[in-house]
């Protein structure tokens, strides 16, 4: 939405400065207008302001009062327009108090700037969440400058902004009227890239998780591993974040600007450099997994967006907090509803989750016994809903190693087997280009029509397949999904016949 | 369901061997499937996925045959036994240690399917009353029964304390020709059937027509040869991909595509934690 700007002039009745309103990370711009008229002494903020939009009246008020301003003994009025939705925070502080001051003539300049700062009673500007989201909009909208505290300069800037970090009300003054001019913060230092903490080297044995691994990341396929307690496979889920292909610049800006929202940013280096790799433990509410709370915060899905999600000892959490998962692995993103406002937050992610595969966890595991009953085996795995299982491409069992096996080092290390992913990444992003998705896994059911041609012999395995598994058409589709991914890791065209058998054995339905 | 007493003519004539035969034992389901030529096979509940395999095959044999299977519906080798027999085309006969009509009430997970499918081809019986709640006694008692039941007896899998070393030494009271399934060594659900071999009280079963030619039938069909070498490798039991891989060396693609088409073919199933599992 384009500002109307003003002209110039020494003093007005009405003012007007940018700000930014945020939900989730939807953003609309908004114009902090302030009337100052004769009449009982008065401040009253309307347009839709919560409860800490309104307590900014009080803040506003001791910050130019402390800054060694007036604040006028007359009416004040302040509008958020548009006036329509609700407001949330405490980022319009900064915009009220400029407001005030246009409008009562202590400063005598429009802003021109995006102001997004929470003041304290001093004056002095402190910083807010989801500043990345809102400077992104502001820039979109034509309005290039950014007034926030020293804390969001980075933030700021990193969007391409001119971001100036101020300490206080009084140098947001002094810079407007021009009297003591700062200069824009400089472009905060590129990502870091870490060296990821897991490599495949270090890792004994497991070609075959491994390989279901390398699929996953490549295609960002959902991935359970099985097996008795420790035999890697918490170790094989963290090396996942080794091979996950580089980030694009915009899936950077919207996964930053997540953890923003969420207060989750490095001020020296806002631009998250690597793909997220959340883990969140097996105790967590939906409210931490899927996001909530008023106003609503992102949750651990949201927080992995672009990354990998791993939910370790899947079978221990709770299943109605799994069954929240459902949502975001089918839309890739998460909307939260509460009275008055609707957030939504992006949450494409890779699953990869582990489990036991009886309530001991041995089964099946050579070096102890298995002590579990069959019908308590099968209660444990009816923990996990089917519409959750239906959801995961590739179940892999994990098993003991032989001491010999752990003596040896990994077959391919992290940086070969990352290669593969990123051309393959490549090949299936042609074909998706234009579409703001990049990988296998969210392929339409016409793109999978379109694009996952099976070679003759091929063709004939899936429908036997079809009839003898009883596979569900999505299941199929889903298998179509991983078959593409499986050949695209071979730089093959066409999916073969060993593509779909590895496919359709990745997905071990039982 | 109807009861007998050992006064009946329709008593069950093999159970008038007991000491103390059930006096009255209720039955639902097909009472001449008490006086068929039968096998009971017994085992362990916490049954590995060889036990598994081998109650099938051996159950699926007897029902080629003819030969009714009997167990006591436990979890575990029990219910693999009986589901051999009924896949067969065979009839089984439950015997319950609890009250039939209690039962039928409570049986609950993987043994549910499993109970309009044995009452159709042969019978539920039990010692107890229908509404007898179960207790740990005559679960024991139970065992002898069964034991009494049939005409030679089968241990697939036992633990150094299962209950089926209770039908075990029923049998040999009774003079029922025994037979245990030799185990690996250092399988817990071995211990019993392996020491049972090794005190020369029991046979070892290599064959189901070595079990039916005891009881003088022809097996109709020899123990099956696996000549592909991935069922070959997965009769030892279970396997993951990997471990498979190295006993039959071949490239990974060519393994899956062997393994789906025997997956298709209803050779191999995949556990929930995705091994792989020979099905005969």
């Amino acid at each position: 939405m384009p500002i109307a700007v003003a002209p110039r002039q020494t003093a007005r009745s009405v003012a007007r400065v940018a700000a930014c309103a945020l939900w989730g990370l939807e953003s609309a711009m908004v114009t902090v207008e302030a009337d100052v008229a004769n009449g009982l002494p008065s401040f009253t903020v309307v347009g839709m302001p919560d409860a800490a939009v309104s307590e900014a009246r009080e803040r506003v008020r001791a910050a130019i009062r402390n800054s060694g301003f007036e604040f006028p003994l007359r009416r004040v009025v302040v509008n958020l327009a548009p006036a329509e939705r609700r407001k949330e925070g405490t980022g319009f502080d900064l915009a009220i108090a400029l407001g005030v001051l246009r409008a009562t003539g202590q400063v005598t300049h429009d802003a021109d700037a995006l102001c997004l700062a929470e003041l304290a009673l001093d004056g002095t500007l402190r910083p807010v969440r989801g500043v990345m989201a809102r400077v992104r909009r502001a820039v979109l909208a034509g309005v290039s400058a950014a007034f926030v505290a020293p804390e969001n300069a980075a933030e700021a800037a990193a969007l391409g902004a001119d971001a100036f970090g101020f300490a206080s009300l009084r140098d947001v003054v002094e810079h407007v009227e021009g009297r003591v001019r700062q200069a824009p913060s400089p472009t905060p230092l590129p990502a870091e890239r870490r060296d990821h903490p897991v490599d495949l080297r270090d890792i004994a044995g497991h070609e075959t998780p491994k390989r279901a691994l390398e699929v996953a990341a490549a295609g960002g396929h959902s991935l359970l591993f099985v097996g008795p307690p420790g035999t890697g496979k918490t170790l094989l889920a963290r090396a996942i974040a080794s091979l996950l292909p580089a980030f694009d610049p915009d899936e950077a800006i919207v996964a930053s600007a997540v953890h923003s929202v969420a207060g989750l940013i490095d001020p020296e280096r806002p631009l998250l450099g690597a793909r997220p790799f959340r883990a969140p433990h097996h105790t967590a509410s939906h409210l931490a997994l899927v996001g909530g709370g008023s106003p609503p915060r992102p949750g651990e899905v949201s927080l992995a967006h672009g990354g990998a999600l791993f939910l370790d000892e899947l079978a221990e959490f709770s299943p109605s907090v799994l069954d929240t998962l459902r949502e975001p692995l089918e839309e890739g993103a998460v909307t939260i509803s509460r009275a008055g406002t609707t957030a939504t937050y992006p949450a494409r992610f890779t699953l990869v989750a582990a489990m036991n595969p009886c309530p001991c966890g041995h089964a099946g595991d050579p070096a102890e016994q298995c002590t579990c009953l069959p019908d308590a085996v099968d209660r444990y795995h009816a923990r996990l809903s089917g519409p959750l299982l239906d959801r995961i491409d590739l179940r892999v069992h994990v098993p003991r190693i032989a001491y010999e096996e752990l003596r040896e080092d990994g077959r391919e290390p992290s940086r070969t087997v990352r290669e593969r992913v990123i051309a393959a990444h490549e090949r299936m992003s042609a074909r998706l280009v234009g579409t703001g998705r990049s990988c296998n896994a969210e392929l339409s059911v016409a793109e999978v029509r379109r694009h996952c041609h099976l070679a003759q012999e091929a063709e004939t395995l899936a429908a036997e397949a079809m009839r003898g598994r009883r596979l569900s058409a999505r299941g199929f589709h889903r298998v179509l999904r991983v078959a593409r991914t499986i050949a695209d890791l071979a730089a093959s065209d066409e999916i073969r016949t060993a593509d779909l058998a590895l496919a359709l054995l990745l997905r071990a339905q039982a | 369901m109807i009861a007998v007493t050992p006064a009946d003519a329709g008593y069950p004539p093999r159970l008038r061997d007991l000491a103390h035969p059930p006096d009255p034992l209720w039955i639902e389901g097909d009472e001449t499937a008490l006086r068929a030529r039968s096998v009971a096979i017994v085992g362990t509940r916490r049954m590995t996925g060889y036990g598994e395999r081998v109650a099938r095959e051996i159950a699926s044999s007897c029902a080629a045959a003819d030969v009714v299977v009997i167990s006591g519906f436990a979890q575990g080798i029990d219910s693999a036994a009986h589901r051999g027999a009924l896949d067969g085309g065979g009839r089984t006969v439950a015997v319950l240690g609890e009250g039939i009509a209690l039962f039928l009430r409570s049986v609950r997970g993987r043994r549910r399917p499993l109970v309009p499918r044995v009452r159709a081809s042969g019978a539920l019986v039990s010692e107890y009353a229908p509404a007898f709640c179960a207790q740990p006694w005559a679960f024991a008692k139970r065992n002898t029964t069964i034991a009494a039941l049939a005409e030679a007896v089968v241990v697939i899998e036992a633990g150094e304390r299962s209950g089926a070393l209770i039908t075990a030494g029923e049998a040999r009271r009774l003079g029922r020709p025994l037979f245990a399934v030799p185990g690996p060594l250092g399988s817990a659900a071995s211990v019993g059937t392996n020491a049972l071999l090794a005190a020369g009280e029991a046979r070892a079963l290599v064959s189901a027509a070595a079990l039916l030619e005891v009881i003088g039938l022809q097996g109709i069909h020899a123990a099956t040869s696996p000549t592909d070498p991935i069922l070959e490798a997965l009769a030892g039991g279970d396997l993951d991909a990997d471990a498979m891989r190295r006993r039959v060396r071949v490239t990974e693609a060519e393994l899956a595509e062997r393994l789906m088409r025997l997956t298709l073919a209803g050779r191999v199933t995949q556990t929930p934690d995705g091994r792989y599992r020979s099905r005969s």
